[in-house]
Parts: structure tokens; C-alpha cells; sequence
């Protein structure tokens, strides 16, 4: 029970958070508002204890569930004062549309009956999830070599002790410690101590709640997006079920421990509360997409190049009418730096600047296509990049273009001119490097595709207004 | 608008209807895209069985099979365990030869398939065969090896494959580098129905987790003649070619928007594949369940994989003091020196997870603890209370726990 309460709290302080930030028209738009807050707080919930729980290391403040929760629970109580003198009077009306929503009392007939399967069908997938991540003791490789290593020794000294090189720790007679990836970032070990101090012991099946939690949030939060985009309830609920649906995301909830699927949450959500600010202009989608993305780094280090690929999305949105230009042009140059890299062989400072092009064309087919790692996702973006050509420019959807285009490349380049190729070759990190941005990409894939179908509507009725 | 127009599809696509719709019921049309569906399906089926089916479609003969109990090991060394001859070593040639009696009509079983693990892919394997037809000629044909295991053969093809086929076998020219095991020998009529039941159970075989299922999903079996996402891709891709067709030349048959069409089949086809990876799901948390329901965290670790290693970690943790000290762990596999670290936590563990190295001698010092499980080339002489190991190490050390699988020290 202390541990789903204790899971809760980041729930409410981010819910709380995100209610009480002011909002303009644009930004409350009704549908799937809830859904959105619902997934987005629980995870601005959870990196707000990750920064909390920092700080009181850092001034020396030990570990426990009071010196922790307690702050955050006047923190979130402190937050729903404000919320609720804030929106008062949409509460009511918000919960009472989500609960027929969610009952689905606004379909009838076959609809009604696909949203309440597809419904039962999510249900069916998260109860799975949940019994493998309760009864399964720690199992991938990295999350007991390099993530619970750091999340055992801080549970247990209560404060977060350095981990560090092994020249170094030799060297520090004790006062440091050690592991697979000293250098790994301790956002997602300090869930784990969280969950420890809930439990009062050391449980490393029980300790893993928070991947479940975080697979059920971004859940929602793309149902809301999808809602808040537009699209109708089924629809919708259709487009969340596919990106909940690919299997390699399932197996990092089942099998939890690694950091990638945080890494995909707060990527995805960091990019969608972006666009949601681009339309919006509000405070209350800003405020979350920068605490996302400046959170990138602090959960895996490729977060920090992710994060500075979040910045062409933002010059095509900011500056609609040279951002593309800019953005193409920065593209091209680094393409053109890449060959030239690649077909030289000079020498700068002293370190030789060649790139050796090879990519691993059959790896990459067999993990993207071939396997059954992610549905039918790349047929999905072959089909959305050929069908919705001339939609992936549109004001509308240029700025997901930009951020998936950049993580495209960055992923390529990976692959194609670095030692990661061999790890495409035995299919052992190109799906996990890919699932960081794979709920984006999805998310991309039924924005192009709409607006593709609306194309062939209009191209079929003369008289039907053009897509805004 | 109808009802029907707020579904995924038609909500995304746009509610127009084709100027002829009106004669059909959006029920009817919604009908035509599943009948859709299921053609390309078939086609896409009829297609790939002309293609590999080698003789007739529809066989009279059943599969023969030859299980281990039947196998002569001709060349190299092993034993017949729990069902399988398991080889583990090939004669002084580097030849392993595996051989079976059978009777057969090569006409009737086109196919030879071996079931075997741990095959080395470098290695030269082949299928050999004798027949009445030419009884002091022995026939052979490459095998090709995937994740050590032997594709099945094709033979029909082959010259020699005719008349009476009177033994079998199996040769591997090459070293092995794990034990091979091997479970018999299959005769296959590759008729229509039996590949497309091979390929069912390999799409549907349990997948369970393992230490790669976190970086790929196979699907399945680990060796799939034809991947599904492939087959229901193509389906996908054929069905909107022949809707798109449809709505051109009879547009009165699919009155509905091709975008329409093409995501209720792409929904259709990835729920297709979604069946199957939430059954193989129920599989892995029923036999998680058996495994781990119920138990607290210490006797989840018993009942894990790596529950020797845990029992004795276990027992040296209650010879370590209380407060973390620094412990260096070796073991000759990284699995060992890294889970072993993991369960030493909150000491101050050092475990290389790369090689399998010792710290020089001079790293170690007075009060450190070394943990020694299942590592070849250490020494300990009790006598002289000092433990050595490679390239002239030595370290003054206390023997504290000791145990089949491993040993504790403290450096004096």
C-alpha cells in the first residue's frame, strides 16, 4: 500500500502542477485535457522527486519516505490550493466529460462496442505488465550492472555516493563506488531508491513499479494528445493502442530496470508538449515541455543529443517562414559534412577525422521489418513519408518533421558510421536506441497520415474545405 | 454524415463516400474491406506456396521422423541424454557423423529436416543419403546453419534423390565448439498444409524471455522461414492495390475513401500480430507466475536462475562485516562477476565487466575481501595463508568461506 501511495504523490504534484500553471483560450481545449494532464503529471511528478531527492543529497539531508514525500506532499498541496482557486469551475465539467468519455457514453452502436474492446484489450496488456514487473526479480543485463548497482547503495547509505571510474576508485579507499557505467546518470536509480524506502527493504521486483507507471502514463498522455489533436474518441484510443502496442516497449515495462523506456517517455512527451505550446502559447503546456527536455540528459546520456534535436522542431515553429529553410540548410550541411568526413582522411588536433560509411542494411531490415519488435511501425513511416509527401511540410506538422527527421538522422548516423554498427549487425542495442524515439514517431506517423486522408477528401470533393 | 463515419478510419480519413455509395450500407462496404483483406491474404498465400511447394500440394505420405533412440553416432564421441544425442567432440579427423536405417519413396518427402542445437556456423554440414537406386554411391547436400541450427533441405531438386531412400545421416566437418544435441531426423512431404502448419507454429512457439529479449523480439520461433510482419505487410499493401483498382474502375463496389481503407486494414494486420504477441505474453506471465507468485525477495532469487550463485553470495555476506567493504569479485564469465557484484551491493564491490582480469596485487590491501566463484588459475596455500594467480600474483589472504562453487578471502 506504501508503495502505491508513495506513487501517487508524483502523480498529484504533477497533475497539481500542471492545473495550476495559467492557461489562454488556445490552450484548453477540453478533449483529452484530462488524459494529458493525467500522463504528463505523473511523470513531471516523477522527475520532480528525482530533483528533490538530488537536492537533499546535496545538502547532506539522508534518504527516507518522510524527509522526501513529506516536502512533496505540502509541495502538491500547496499546488491544488492553487489549481483549484484557478479552474474552479471546470473541474466538475472535466471530470464529469472524462467519465462519459472513458464509458464511452458519447458512441453508440459498433463503436461504442470497438472503444470499450479496445479499452478491455489495453486493460488486458497493462495487467500482464504489471504481474511480470511485481513477481519478476531484476533480469536485462545493464539494469543490474550499471542502473540498480547505483539505486542499491543509495537505498542503503541513504544519500547518493559517488560512482566512479576505477582509477578512481582504487584511489578513493572506500569513499566512492563503483560500477558497469559509473558515468550513467541517476534519474532513473533514484525511482528505484524511492521505491525501497516505501517498501523498507530491498525488493528488486517491487522496486520496479515506476516502468509500469511510466508505460501507462505516456499511454495516456498520447490518448490526450491524440484528443486534444482532434481526432475523434475511437480514433484516437486506436492510435494510442498502436503505440502502446509495439512489443519492444512492452518487453521494457515487463522486463524493467533499463533506462530506454523513460528515455521514450520523456522524449515523446518533451516533443508533444512542445507542439502543444506551438499551438497553444500557454504557460501550462511551456512550462512542461521545457521541464522535459531539460530532463533528457539526466535520464540517459544520449539524452544529450536528443535534446539539442529538439531544437529544429522548435526554429520551424518559431520562424514558419525561414525556419524550414534553416533547418533544411543545417541538415544538408551535416549530410555534406558526413560525406566529405567520409571520403577524406585528414587530420585535426591531432585526431583523425574519418568516417567509415557501413550501414548494416540487413540488421536494419531485420530489427525494423523483419522481427516483431515493432508491429508494423516502419511500414507505417515508409507508408506516411510516400503517401503524406507533401504534408510533411505543412505549418501544422512540420515541427514533428523536423524533430523525427533530425532523430532519423541521428540514428543513422549511429548505425552507418559508428562501432554501434555492430550492435545493429546482432540486434542487441539498435531497438533499443530506437524505441527513444519510437512513440514519436508514431505519434508523427497519424499526424501525416490524417493529413493525407483529408487531402484525398478534398482532392475528391471539390467543395469540402481545405485542411487548417 | 452516418454513425459509421466517426470510426478511426473514417474520422481520419474524411467521411466523403465515393459518388456511387449510396446503393451500400456503410455495414456492407465495411464487410467488403474485411473480404478485402482476406483475398489479399489468400493470395498472398496461393502466391508464396506455388513458389516453394516442391512436389504436390496436397500429399498423401505423413511426416517420418526418426527420433534420437534411432541415431547411430558413426564418428565422434557422446551420449544419448533425455531424448537427444548430445556430441561432444568429433574423431581425430574433426569429423562428426550421425547416421539413421530408413525406408522411404524420395518422391514422397521432398524435404529432410534435422533438429539440432549448437551447430557452429563455420562448420562444413551436410546431409548424406543412400537409396536402392544406387546403393555403393553416397549422395550428399550442403545444410545451412542458423543460430546453430540446421535448416531444413530441400531435395527434390537434387539428382540424387531418387528411388528408395535407405539411411540418413548427418555429417559436420569442423570443431565443435559447445556439445551438439540432436533430436532426430524429419522426412517431409512439404505438401500445402504441412508448410503453412510449420510455419503456424513457429509464428505462434512460446517466446520466452531471455537475456536478449530486451534488445529483439524474434516473434516466435528463433528461426522463421517467413516473418509475419512481412506476410501481413505485403497483405496490407496488396488489398488497398486491389481497392484502389476497385474504386477506379467499379467504384459502386467500395464506396469508401482508399485512406479509409488502407488504415482499417493496417489497424486489421496489426492487430493480427497483436494476437499473438499478447497470447505469447499470458504464456510468459503464467509461467512467471509459477516461478515467482508468492514468494518474498530472497526466495524469488532461489528460485531464479542464478540461485547457486545467490546461495553462495548469500553465505558470504554473512561472513563480511556489516559495514560495506571493499570487495573485489572474479569469475571466469561475466555473468558470474557482474551478478555476483550486484548481489554483493552495498559493498563496495569491484567487478571488471568487460575481461576476466584481477586486480595486480598491489591494488589489493589489508582488510579488502575477494570473492573467487567458479575462476580457473588461483591458488590458496593454507600453510602460507597466500593466494596467487596469474602472471606471478601472489597476496598474503585468509581463506573465510569456502564452497564448491567458490571461495571468500580477506587480505592480511
Amino acid at each position: 500500500m506504501a508503495l502505491i501511495l508513495g506513487w501517487l504523490l508524483p502523480l498529484v504534484l504533477g497533475v497539481a502542477l500542471i492545473a495550476a500553471l495559467p492557461r489562454n483560450e488556445r490552450g484548453d481545449t477540453g478533449a483529452g485535457e484530462l488524459a494529458w494532464t493525467l500522463g504528463s503529471g505523473w511523470f513531471i511528478g516523477a522527475l520532480l522527486l528525482t530533483f528533490w531527492m538530488r537536492v537533499l543529497s546535496a545538502a547532506s539531508v539522508q534518504f527516507s519516505a518522510l524527509a522526501i514525500g513529506v516536502p512533496l506532499m505540502l509541495a502538491a498541496a500547496l499546488l491544488l490550493g492553487l489549481a483549484w482557486r484557478r479552474r474552479r469551475a471546470q473541474w466538475a465539467a472535466t471530470l464529469r466529460g472524462a467519465w462519459r468519455a472513458f464509458a464511452g457514453k458519447d458512441l453508440a452502436g459498433w463503436p461504442r462496442a470497438a472503444w470499450l474492446a479496445l479499452l478491455a484489450w489495453l486493460a488486458l496488456r497493462f495487467a500482464l505488465l504489471l504481474a511480470e514487473v511485481v513477481w519478476r526479480p531484476l533480469y536485462p543485463w545493464d539494469a543490474w550492472t550499471q542502473w540498480a548497482t547505483k539505486a542499491r547503495v543509495w537505498y542503503e547509505l541513504k544519500s547518493m555516493v559517488p560512482f566512479v571510474p576505477v582509477a578512481q576508485w582504487l584511489e578513493a579507499n572506500g569513499a566512492a563506488y563503483y560500477d558497469a557505467a559509473p558515468h550513467y546518470p541517476g534519474t532513473v536509480p533514484l525511482w528505484q531508491v524511492w521505491s525501497s524506502l516505501l517498501l523498507g527493504q530491498w525488493d528488486d521486483a517491487l522496486m520496479n513499479l515506476p516502468w509500469w507507471c511510466t508505460g501507462v502514463a505516456l499511454t495516456l498522455a498520447v490518448f490526450g494528445f491524440l484528443r486534444g489533436e482532434g481526432f475523434e474518441p475511437l480514433a484516437a484510443l486506436a492510435g494510442t493502442w498502436l503505440v502502446a502496442a509495439m512489443p519492444i516497449l512492452d518487453v521494457h515495462v515487463a522486463l524493467a530496470g533499463y533506462a530506454d523506456l523513460p528515455m521514450a517517455a520523456c522524449l515523446t512527451l518533451a516533443a508533444l508538449a512542445g507542439y502543444r505550446w506551438i499551438q497553444s502559447r500557454s504557460p501550462s503546456d511551456l512550462v512542461p515541455a521545457l521541464l522535459f527536455a531539460a530532463t533528457l540528459p539526466l535520464i540517459k546520456n544520449p539524452g544529450r543529443i536528443w535534446l539539442p534535436l529538439l531544437l529544429p522542431g522548435l526554429v520551424v515553429a518559431l520562424w514558419p517562414r525561414y525556419g524550414q529553410r534553416i533547418v533544411a540548410g543545417a541538415f544538408a550541411a551535416a549530410a555534406v559534412a558526413l560525406l566529405v568526413l567520409a571520403q577524406t582522411n585528414f587530420v585535426l588536433l591531432g585526431y583523425r577525422m574519418h568516417l567509415t560509411l557501413d550501414l548494416p542494411w540487413h540488421g536494419l531490415i531485420d530489427a525494423y521489418f523483419t522481427l516483431a519488435n515493432w508491429h508494423l511501425l516502419w511500414y507505417a513511416v515508409v507508408g506516411a513519408a510516400i503517401l503524406g509527401r507533401r504534408h510533411l511540410l505543412a505549418p501544422t506538422i512540420a515541427p514533428l518533421t523536423a524533430v523525427v527527421g533530425g532523430g532519423l538522422m541521428f540514428l543513422i548516423f549511429g548505425f552507418a558510421f559508428t562501432n554501434a554498427r555492430i550492435w545493429v549487425e546482432d540486434q542487441s542495442t539498435v531497438n533499443r536506441a530506437t524505441l527513444h524515439l519510437a512513440p514519436l514517431l508514431f505519434v508523427w506517423v497519424i499526424l501525416v497520415f490524417r493529413a493525407w486522408a483529408r487531402d484525398t477528401r478534398t482532392a475528391q470533393v471539390p467543395a469540402a474545405p481545405a485542411e487548417s | 454524415m452516418t454513425r459509421d463515419a466517426t470510426t478511426p478510419a473514417a474520422s481520419a480519413a474524411g467521411s466523403d463516400e465515393a459518388p456511387a455509395a449510396t446503393a451500400l450500407s456503410p455495414r456492407n462496404a465495411w464487410r467488403r474491406v474485411a473480404l478485402l483483406f482476406i483475398v489479399a491474404l489468400a493470395a498472398s498465400t496461393l502466391a508464396y506456396l506455388a513458389l516453394v511447394v516442391p512436389g504436390a500440394w496436397f500429399p498423401s505420405a505423413a511426416p517420418r521422423t526418426w527420433e534420437a533412440e534411432n541415431l547411430a553416432l558413426t564418428r565422434g564421441s557422446g551420449i544419448l541424454s533425455g531424448g537427444e544425442l548430445v556430441v561432444t567432440a568429433p574423431d581425430a579427423t574433426g569429423l562428426t557423423l550421425v547416421s539413421v536405417v530408413a525406408k522411404f519413396r524420395s518422391a514422397d518427402y521432398p524435404s529432410v529436416a534435422w533438429v539440432a542445437i549448437g551447430i557452429p556456423e563455420s562448420a562444413d554440414v551436410r546431409v548424406l543419403w543412400s537409396s536402392e537406386y544406387a546403393p555403393q554411391t553416397l549422395r550428399n547436400a550442403p545444410v545451412k546453419i542458423e543460430a546453430g541450427r540446421p535448416l531444413p533441405v530441400v531435395l527434390s531438386a537434387n539428382r540424387g534423390w531418387v528411388g528408395n531412400i535407405t539411411g540418413l545421416a548427418l555429417s559436420i566437418q569442423g570443431p565443435l565448439t559447445q556439445p551438439v544435441r540432436i533430436r532426430g531426423v524429419v522426412a517431409k512431404p512439404m505438401g500445402a498444409v504441412e508448410i503453412l502448419g510449420d510455419h503456424a507454429r513457429e509464428w505462434l512457439a512460446f517466446e520466452s524471455w531471455t537475456g536478449t529479449s530486451i534488445n529483439t523480439i524474434a516473434g516466435g520461433a528463433d528461426i522463421q522461414d517467413v516473418s509475419l510482419p512481412v506476410l501481413l505487410a505485403g497483405t496490407v499493401a496488396l488489398a488497398v492495390a486491389i481497392g484502389y483498382l476497385l474504386r477506379r474502375f467499379v467504384p459502386r463496389w467500395l464506396p469508401l475513401p482508399i485512406a479509409a481503407v488502407l488504415m482499417a486494414l493496417f489497424v486489421a494486420a496489426t492487430l493480427v500480430l497483436d494476437v499473438r504477441w499478447t497470447w505469447n505474453l499470458v504464456r510468459q506471465v503464467r509461467a512467471t507466475g509459477v516461478q515467482y507468485a508468492g514468494k518474498d525477495p530472497r526466495d524469488k532469487h532461489l528460485a531464479s536462475d542464478d540461485a547457486p550463485l545467490f546461495a553462495f553470495v548469500d553465505k558470504a555476506r554473512k561472513v563480511l562485516p556489516e559495514a560495506p567493504a571493499r570487495v573485489f569479485v572474479i569469475a571466469d564469465a561475466p555473468y558470474f562477476r557482474d551478478r555476483a557484484a550486484y548481489h554483493l551491493y552495498p559493498h563496495n564491490v569491484y567487478f571488471d565487466p568487460l575481461a576476466n582480469s584481477i586486480p595486480l596485487a598491489s591494488a589489493l590491501r589489508p582488510g579488502d575481501w575477494l570473492v573467487v566463484y567458479q575462476r580457473r588459475g588461483i591458488q590458496y596455500s593454507p600453510a602460507e595463508r597466500r593466494l596467487r594467480w596469474d602472471a606471478g600474483q601472489s597476496v598474503a589472504a585468509e581463506l573465510k568461506l569456502v564452497d564448491p562453487l567458490g571461495a571468500l578471502f580477506q587480505i592480511q
